[in-house]
């Protein structure tokens, strides 16, 4: 009898692991697909793209698995979205896809406090937030404070959180402690990292390599000492090579290289 | 023989699986589509479609057309969701290999009614788009001093009581204005309050607040208590992150910080500040003689600990202390004005969502206010004390209708003790005078109900009502209010508010009443209001108001008792006009017309009440230079506060002292009130972190103001004794640690 109930416990754990490793890959798969239609509708700053993508993620989350990852993924579209919304000046969605983003990962990290990047995610979703409401200085700057240095306590060496700060000193006044000659080791750095860096899951977000050789070209121009404008070009080059879609590089990057040269 | 059979198991799962594999093959698919259309018809882009539990589905295009294929079949719900409009769930039944099409209409959220402000007279900050007042601006209004209450008397309808922070609205006494923070009464957040000739200030941090609601009338029934307005704070529930800000400047010091806990869960602030006047009068003087020079010391802090995924639990405290004696000539003594005072204040609040449509706030609040005053033969000490237990329901019935409700005890004790002089006029060290030694208390159970009611997109109504009772005087109030809004669309709103409004008077009143028999005073507010407001960068407001006072206090003639007998009324009309233009400029004026009269107290007849400016006008602009240089200025304009002159005297032979003969009631005006002021601030990095300095030149013009007159000792020649804020200049620095 006691074989029997053995034999029982063990078939039933047999097909709840079949089960699982089904609803696992269903996950994975779905996961992949949905982070490279992300990436590809952000590379081109896609609005309708990004909000397809948005949806699919939306979607996967009806399957109520790792939702903080999902739950990273929509805040990261909502970024992407204000970003847009920033490019084609709509005030309104700015602070819309911000606070939404803000909500998304703030609920991602309560779930799973231990992910550096969501961290990176809050911090740069806070840095947005100058856009429409710089009365509120003193919170902003705690926020992206905090959230920064949670990603440093947890993950010092991500290559994101590097890039992070490499632009929040790119686009701040040396007045203010920023300007080029901070951000460039930065850029530097983070180029280093994401080279050397394997993410412990695809699923995982792994953007941000075109970002950092793409900005470090743009303070490379910005610099221009001696040999910084052949830097720049080789570093544009290398991005596309690694990535050919990025609009970032191709659409922006060029064009102030292509400026710089005249 | 086991091991045949887990063999035999572990075969049988794996061809399990491959049999599935092969069904999912053999499964045939169907294809849904369809089209989403919005409001009017509109096609909608971006609609989320998916099969409820699965990630079959697909998101609308530019036509608002969806297409995807499943493989799911039979009985499912299919689920359409898009922001700004209400998710819908719709049952489909799939026939395997038969596609399926879906047109379907979304309709428009309804919007929560507690997200819109139908209440008239109010100036908020938060989320709503209705902003006018945010911290920044508060920190910025030249002349504000970062304080919150001198900020607001920038807005019509309220005055600064003797340029301090304490507040008067509408011709009513700063008593009948109530500050709230987080459920909890704070009945003095003051500095050198009721100091003679020195300005209050606040002691509320406008950093630390999330919302700011000043309503200067036809209030919500959730607040009881209070005649004239409310100012209703929220401070953040929990702090953003971790970080330090300091402050030093001519006049003051401070330091303040947030701290966020790594799982997020704990959070706590602090602000610690003291005031250093020394540096200050060195630049610009001292305006009074003064033994010794105004000194202060203030700290507080929160501490929050989140409850579940949305409760929080909230510690609220704060300590001031100020010391100053002042010189001051009057008929009967020339001397020093001595007064200090000590405030304390605590809250806990309890916040618990127990379902997505239900909120719960449950607070305790206790302060303690100990001052003591002494002028020649005056030599006082007075507590006031207070005490709170509050909970609010609010419940999202439908979306249509929200239910506020909510009850309170509060406790208050005023006990005072020392020496007083027998006659008002003589102060004199040899005066005659008595001992007092008193306290009285009491109790107020108050309740309210209220909803908030969608009539239509666009009327908007907040009905209810509330009940209080007094235990010292065994009286009752029953207070119906209601309030409407209709936004024909997003630009303009028309708001109105008629009420009753009740409130105990001060408990020193029933010292003097017979018997407790004092009925609560009150007020019916009528008020009609039109608002422009795009997007918060143009704001125009103009609205009217009619407050009817019954029950005021007043001296009996016959016996000298008080009684509810007084009566009064107030009339105006406030007009503001708000723009931004870019992120450049940021301006407003606003002006107030009221006529207040009032059969109060001493004044036997309807006379105009003691804070009645007939005119107020306030112009103020900030100008951003460039990203790290702002210019502000502000200038204000009142009419005179009414007085009571004094006509003549008499010698009173058995004291040497000469009594003064007053007129009418309130029946002369001081000069009319001006003033200018400007400041400037930089934004810039020090050793790597955020850093501001301010420049601020206060009357610039060096307008002089009067405080009040005094008299020489047989009241024959009249004297201005100027306010002392004269022409200044303060310099300071802060930054981000």
């Amino acid at each position: 009898m006691k074989s029997k109930i053995s034999i029982l416990v063990i078939l039933m754990f047999l097909m709840l692991l079949n089960l699982k490793s089904y609803a696992d890959a269903d996950f994975d798969k779905a996961m992949l697909k949905a982070k490279k239609h992300l990436k590809e509708a952000m590379d081109k700053m896609d609005e309708t793209k990004i909000v397809k993508s948005r949806g699919e993620f939306e979607r996967i989350l009806q399957l109520k698995k790792d939702m903080w990852l999902v739950n990273y993924y929509i805040a990261l579209a909502d970024y992407g979205l204000s970003m847009n919304a920033g490019i084609t000046e709509k005030k309104d969605n700015i602070r819309k896809y911000t606070e939404s983003g803000i909500n998304l990962i703030n609920k991602s990290i309560d779930e799973n406090p231990e992910f550096a990047d969501s961290f990176v995610l809050l911090e740069i979703l806070n840095f947005n937030r100058w856009q429409y409401e710089q009365e509120k200085m003193q919170e902003i700057i705690s926020a992206t404070q905090s959230a920064d240095a949670f990603a440093m306590k947890l993950d010092p060496n991500n290559p994101r959180l590097i890039l992070t700060n490499g632009i929040s000193h790119f686009y701040t006044p040396e007045a203010f402690g920023g300007g080029v000659k901070i951000a460039i080791p930065e850029f530097e750095k983070a180029i280093e990292l994401f080279k050397s860096r394997k993410e412990k899951k695809e699923i995982y977000p792994d953007w941000g390599i075109d970002m950092a050789m793409g900005y470090m070209a743009l303070s490379l121009m910005k610099r221009d000492d001696d040999g910084d404008m052949k830097k720049a070009k080789t570093l544009m080059d290398e991005a596309l090579k690694m990535n050919p879609d990025s609009g970032f590089i191709s659409g922006y990057v060029q064009s102030q290289y292509k400026e710089n040269n005249k | 023989m086991k091991f045949s059979l887990l063999f035999v198991i572990l075969f049988a799962v794996t061809v399990n699986s491959f049999s599935q594999t092969e069904n999912t093959e053999e499964t045939q698919i169907t294809i849904i589509s369809g089209t989403v259309k919005g409001e009017r018809d509109s096609l909608l882009e971006g609609v989320n479609v998916v099969i409820k539990g699965t990630i079959d589905g697909a998101t609308t295009d530019n036509k608002g057309y969806y297409e995807f294929e499943t493989e799911k079949s039979g009985q499912q719900n299919l689920l359409f969701s898009f922001a700004e409009y209400a998710d819908k769930t719709i049952p489909i039944e799939i026939t395997p290999g038969k596609n399926l099409s879906q047109n379907i209409k979304l309709t428009k959220e309804e919007v929560r009614t507690e997200e819109i402000i139908v209440t008239a007279s109010s100036f908020t900050s938060g989320q709503n788009n209705a902003v006018a007042l945010t911290s920044l601006e508060i920190v910025r209004i030249p002349g504000a001093d970062a304080d919150l209450y001198r900020a607001i008397t920038t807005f019509p309808g309220s005055n600064q009581v003797n340029e301090g922070s304490r507040i008067t609205v509408r011709g009513g006494d700063p008593d009948e204005v109530l500050t709230i923070i987080d459920q909890a009464s704070l009945y003095n957040p003051f500095i050198f309050d009721e100091t003679f000739n020195v300005s209050s200030y606040s002691t509320i941090n406008p950093w630390g607040l999330k919302g700011i609601n000043f309503t200067s009338g036809g209030f919500s029934a959730k607040y009881g208590n209070v005649l004239s307005a409310v100012l209703d704070l929220k401070s953040y529930d929990m702090p953003q992150g971790t970080g330090m800000f300091a402050w030093l400047g001519l006049a003051n010091a401070s330091l303040s910080g947030v701290y966020l806990s790594k799982n997020r869960n704990f959070g706590a602030t602090f602000s610690g500040g003291k005031l250093l006047l020394q540096p200050y009068f060195a630049l610009n003087g001292e305006n009074s003689e003064y033994a010794p020079i105004p000194q202060s010391n203030q700290f507080g802090g929160t501490l929050s600990h989140k409850i579940g995924s949305t409760g929080n639990i909230k510690f609220y405290a704060n300590y001031s202390d100020d010391k100053v004696g002042i010189k001051n000539a009057s008929p009967s003594f020339d001397g020093f004005y001595n007064s200090n005072s000590k405030s304390v204040f605590t809250n806990l609040k309890l916040m618990v969502a127990p379902s997505s449509s239900t909120l719960l706030n449950a607070s305790a609040s206790f302060s303690l206010y100990d001052r003591k005053n002494q002028y020649g033969i005056l030599d006082t000490r007075s507590k006031d004390i207070y005490s709170k237990g509050r909970v609010d329901f609010t419940k999202n019935m439908t979306s249509k209708i929200d239910i506020n409700t909510g009850a309170e005890y509060e406790y208050s004790g005023y006990e005072i003790n020392g020496k007083v002089p027998t006659y008002s006029y003589n102060l004199s060290l040899s005066a005659p005078s008595f001992q007092i030694d008193t306290l009285a208390h009491t109790g107020r159970i108050g309740a309210y109900a209220e909803a908030q009611i969608k009539l239509s997109n666009k009327v908007f109504v907040i009905t209810g009502a509330r009940t209080d009772y007094h235990t010292l005087s065994g009286k009752m109030s029953f207070d119906p209010r209601l309030s409407f809004g209709y936004l024909p669309n997003n630009f303009h709103s028309i708001r109105g508010a008629v009420g009753l409004y009740h409130q105990y008077p001060k408990l020193d009143n029933y010292f003097r009443a017979s018997e407790n028999e004092l009925n609560p005073e009150d007020a019916m507010h009528y008020i009609l209001g039109y608002e422009f407001n795009k997007e918060g960068n143009i704001i125009f407001r103009v609205e009217g108001y009619y407050k009817d006072y019954n029950n005021l206090v007043l001296t009996d003639r016959n016996d000298f008792y008080y009684r509810s007998s007084g009566e009064g009324n107030v009339k105006g009309v406030d007009v503001f006009f708000k723009t931004k233009i870019s992120n450049k400029f940021t301006g407003w004026i606003s002006y107030a017309y009221s006529d207040s009269k009032r059969k109060q107290y001493d004044s036997q007849n309807l006379v105009p009440s003691n804070y009645d400016i007939t005119n107020n006008i306030s112009l103020v602009g900030s100008y951003n230079l460039t990203d790290q240089i702002v210019f502000g200025a502000i200038y204000k304009l009142s009419t005179g506060k009414p007085y009571t002159p004094v006509i003549g005297s008499e010698y009173v032979t058995s004291q040497d002292v000469y009594k003064p003969i007053f007129g009418e009631v309130n029946s002369s005006r001081y000069p009319a009130y001006s003033r200018i002021d400007m400041n400037a601030q930089y934004i810039f990095s020090l050793f790597g972190k955020f850093a501001v300095a301010v420049l601020a030149v206060n009357n610039i013009l060096n307008t002089k103001n009067i405080y009040e007159y005094t008299y020489n000792f047989n009241y024959s020649e009249r004297k201005e004794i100027i306010t002392n804020n004269k022409r200044t200049f303060y310099v300071g620095l802060g930054l981000q640690l």
